[in-house]
């Protein structure tokens, strides 16, 4: 994506991964050995590169805010349509 | 694909409609979700079987239409995973989200004018989410400025321990997408 971007000329050198697990988010940011993350190492140290290259940086968000969680769980329909116009997944049969 | 004033339009309504005429649920019930919040699919082993040939038809349209409509694709992928063996109440959850797809045929993506060129990732994941193995399921979307540019719903490859695990998986897709 970012070789597509750059083609369209838009030079984009770092991006926000919004994030709504702290311990995730942490995982990244130091280098901690633990024993429930040890076996997490190789693709860990993927990220940790390019987080320290500034490609990435993680950041936290409340749950609410949480864009991706329609991709992930079933929703009810009040936060289902609220996540949908979030996405710019709108009706446009009244728009025309 | 519909350009207006301030922005374009992206969507699929008369391919929807052509689908539920062709599976013959112009008189089903619309509904509001794709899914129930409740709705445990299952392997559902002792259910009756339906024909397959049915159920496979319904699921590769319904995948068509993930291309411009997102917000069924997690009900989508979740169905098409017992393709194999179908059963009564798999068949059930499709038909829903067909019923979902006719009340809502004329929504579709929209990407408004004169946005910003921001990248910004959004990354989620239901832990242990799958019934039958326990996988977690990663969802991630990009969005450049306000417009959605990329998004995926995946099923893990492994069975991971904390919900932290979980999540690091779904940062290792959006990195993987963006910086390959």
């Amino acid at each position: 994506m970012k070789a597509t971007l750059n083609n369209f000329g838009i030079k984009f050198k770092h991006m926000p991964l919004l994030c709504d697990n702290e311990s995730a988010i942490k995982m990244t940011q130091y280098l901690v050995q633990h024993s429930r993350t040890k076996h997490i190492d190789i693709r860990h140290h993927f990220t940790r590169d390019h987080q320290q290259k500034g490609d990435i940086s993680i950041e936290s968000i409340g749950t609410k805010d949480q864009l991706a969680d329609i991709f992930t769980k079933p929703l009810d329909g009040k936060r289902f349509c609220k996540l949908r116009n979030e996405l710019n997944i709108l009706d446009f049969s009244n728009l025309k | 694909m519909k350009q207006m004033k301030n922005g374009t339009i992206v969507s699929q309504g008369k391919y929807i409609k052509d689908m539920i005429k062709k599976f013959g649920l112009l008189e089903a019930k619309s509904m509001s979700t794709p899914m129930g919040t409740n709705d445990q699919l299952g392997s559902d082993a002792s259910g009756n079987m339906v024909d397959q040939k049915l159920y496979r038809s319904m699921i590769g349209s319904l995948l068509y239409v993930t291309t411009s409509r997102l917000d069924v694709m997690f009900s989508v992928c979740k169905c098409a995973r017992y393709q194999a063996s179908p059963r009564e109440s798999q068949l059930k959850a499709t038909k829903r989200i067909l019923g979902y797809l006719k009340g809502t045929h004329d929504v579709g993506l929209s990407y408004p004018k004169g946005s910003s060129f921001e990248l910004i990732g959004y990354l989620d994941s239901d832990y242990g989410g799958c019934k039958i193995d326990r996988m977690s399921t990663s969802g991630t979307c990009q969005l450049l400025g306000r417009s959605l540019v990329s998004w995926s719903s995946k099923k893990q490859n492994s069975i991971t321990l904390s919900t932290a695990e979980a999540k690091h998986n779904s940062v290792l897709v959006v990195v993987h997408n963006c910086f390959r």
